[in-house]
């Protein structure tokens, strides 16, 4: 262990590496930090330029895109009162009113204070799991394997907001996605005579098309809704940092508390940084002796808000990792940037591949570091940044999207597939289908098959699913979490109901 | 006659999909002695799950009751009408994937750029016209510096 964090660590504290780290934070930070952007589509626009590195450059570019825009949230939420990302809105409930009441340099600092401390505690949690994980799923077969892709789907599927039906369907087309072209048998599927579809779908373009022109065209209608007026902030900001020292003395449990939280939401499946946001900002108040205070612009909401949505950031490594299962979509796409450059994610990158797991633990050290130095000596300019029109963004975003899917093989049909699967993903999320699910399938689409089959090879009975024990039991944990999300959606609908009612 | 809502129209562009898949999936090769579950087999699981889903959400849809609405005919040409700025950018970034192999990196991205900003951001004046200008040229070299001499990428 020791000594392959150290081989890890020597190979990222190469100038160049250190540069990307900086660079990859930088641009998380600016993501976060504009109302709209979120960390995937900073992480989505960073992609292509790790094609042409090596895997340790390309993914402690990553990384530091990870930590950078996990916590970009803070400057838009405390000078703006908006969230950058959605992983920061409980951010603003206290770091905004401390703000307007003429210490945004202490909100800003207690932010970035907790945010470091969050993704240390965080990148402890990755460091002692993660292996342990591992190792303990190296005795997964193809039947375990199986039943662990479908829970993962359903759970992400079910944690849809209301709409069940939908996400387990979207599950499903996004593994119907992956059938398309030579398959291990060496069999063409749907191709429609096409010859560019004999190879199918390349994973990116598709992700890419899905998410972002669903996200950056909804920007410009919601742009078009609401008619935002031009906002002037005050950049002008000082950091006390002795206050700051001594705000963060009396948070010691809340800092612990609130990152343990993150951490583990972070490493459930279909969860990320907003549930953790809100999980632990209502933990936090839970546990204050003067709770009424919470939304008055008090430390503690603060902290408990960024240290949690920081912690995701190496929670959510620890299945990706470990089991080769993202839980969410910038771990998905993460794990479209390991496949590219030739590593599968799964317990064997353990042992295949450790000075690579080292590398991402030692970014998300560094990273965490240099995100600290970059918001507080940076803070000004972020906060101007921020302010940065959708108007200009989306066009130039789309850009870097058609030529990052351009990059990746050098083939414009992948452009194609980035438009087709872009009017898809855009008319799906006017139907309200959640994408999470659809991208998550298509992410393991190949996985499950290969996995399902190679299981049914070696035991033609499809009872054997359900005679072995850890596969039965992921299995009852899949139908367990759809009945949970039904039961979920009937006590929604019936509080609905309610407040309906009430208004009449 | 039906209302036409997101559900319904969900529903049945699904069911649409999943019955011209399933006819598709005809054509793939059959199961052999060596390969007993055939290439055709997992997909149409899938096909099944989509189509059970679809039904679903169908049927769902036709149990809650719709206020009633213009026809489908009317209701799309709305549609349109309210999303002319949403369809005109998908428009420009299908001539741009077009137009890219054609006329090159450069122009095209010119063209995409200088075009779609005016579309956002408007042409009411000189200055939205400067900012429109400079970064879509500026943007454009920098971004094939960077792939072309950083990253070595070629791009078109």
């Amino acid at each position: 262990m020791t000594n392959f964090f150290l081989q890890a660590l020597a190979e990222v504290g190469t100038p160049s590496v250190l540069g990307l780290i900086v660079i990859g934070v930088l641009f998380g930070i600016i993501g976060g930090s504009i109302p709209g952007f979120t960390v995937t589509m900073a992480i989505l626009v960073v992609f292509p330029f790790t094609f042409a590195m090596d895997p340790v450059s390309g993914v402690s570019l990553m990384v530091g895109v990870f930590v950078g825009g996990y916590s970009g949230g803070i400057v838009s939420g405390v000078m703006l009162g908006i969230p950058g990302t959605p992983s920061s809105i409980t951010t603003v409930y206290d770091g905004y009113p401390m703000a307007q009441k003429g210490e945004p340099g202490r909100a800003l600092g207690i932010g970035v204070a907790s945010s470091f401390l969050g993704t240390i505690i965080s990148v402890a949690v990755l460091v002692f799991f993660g292996p342990l994980i591992a190792n303990f799923s190296m005795n997964f077969r193809p039947w375990e394997i199986t039943a662990l892709i479908v829970f993962a789907l359903t759970l992400v599927a079910g944690l849809s907001s209301g709409a069940l039906l939908k996400g387990l369907m979207a599950a499903a087309l996004g593994l119907l996605i992956t059938t398309v072209g030579y398959d291990r048998n060496s069999n063409l599927r749907f191709d429609f005579g096409l010859p560019a579809m004999g190879s199918g779908f390349e994973i990116l373009p598709v992700m890419i098309g899905i998410f972002a022109f669903s996200q950056l065209l909804g920007n410009i209608e919601k742009l078009k809704d609401e008619k935002s007026e031009t906002q002037k902030i005050d950049t002008n900001v000082t950091i006390p940092y002795g206050q700051i020292i001594k705000d963060m003395a009396g948070q010691k449990l809340n800092t612990l508390r609130s990152s343990l939280i993150g951490s583990l939401v972070g490493a459930l499946p279909g969860t990320g940084g907003t549930v953790a946001n809100f999980l632990s900002y209502d933990q936090a108040k839970k546990f204050s002796r003067r709770p009424e205070e919470f939304g008055t612009g008090i430390p503690s909401g603060i902290v408990a808000s960024e240290a949690s949505n920081s912690a995701v950031a190496g929670g959510a490594f620890v299945p990706t990792l470990a089991l080769g299962i993202p839980g969410d979509l910038p771990m998905a796409i993460m794990m479209g940037v390991l496949i590219l450059h030739g590593i599968t994610p799964g317990p064997m990158m353990f042992e295949q591949n450790p000075v690579l797991v080292g590398a991402i633990y030692a970014s998300l050290l560094i990273g965490a570091v240099v995100m600290v130095l970059c918001n507080l000596l940076l803070v000004r300019w972020f906060a101007k940044i921020s302010l940065i029109p959708q108007q200009i963004l989306v066009p130039v975003v789309l850009m870097l999207c058609a030529i990052g899917a351009y990059a990746l093989n050098n083939n414009l049909f992948d452009i194609w597939v980035l438009f087709i699967f872009g009017i898809i993903g855009y008319l799906l999320w006017k139907a309200e289908v959640p994408l999470t699910p659809l991208i998550l399938g298509v992410v393991l689409g190949d996985n499950l098959e290969r996995q399902l089959f190679r299981a049914l090879e070696l035991n033609e009975s499809w009872m054997t699913f359900l005679t072995r024990p850890l596969s039965a039991l992921f299995l009852a944990l899949a139908v367990a979490s759809i009945l949970f999300s039904l039961y979920q959606d009937r006590k929604i609908q019936r509080l609905k109901n309610a407040a309906l009612r009430e208004n009449i | 006659m039906l209302t036409l809502t997101k559900d319904r129209a969900l529903a049945l562009a699904l069911l649409l999909i999943v019955a011209v898949m399933w006819v598709e999936s005809g054509s793939i090769a059959p199961p052999t002695s060596w390969q007993p579950y055939g290439s055709a087999l997992f997909p149409r699981i899938l096909l099944v799950v989509i189509g059970i889903f679809s039904l679903l959400i169908l049927v769902r849809s036709l149990l809650v009751k719709v206020p009633k609405r213009p026809g489908a005919k009317q209701l799309i040409g709305e549609w349109f009408q309210s999303r002319r700025t949403i369809l005109a950018l998908f428009l420009l970034f299908g001539l741009y994937a077009a137009l890219l192999p054609v006329v090159g990196y450069i122009a095209a991205t010119i063209g995409f750029l200088v075009t779609s900003l005016a579309l956002l951001m408007g042409v009411d004046s000189r200055r939205k016209w400067l900012i429109n200008l400079t970064l879509s040229c500026s943007l454009a070299i920098i971004i094939f510096v960077v792939f072309r001499y950083g990253l070595n990428v070629w791009l078109p």
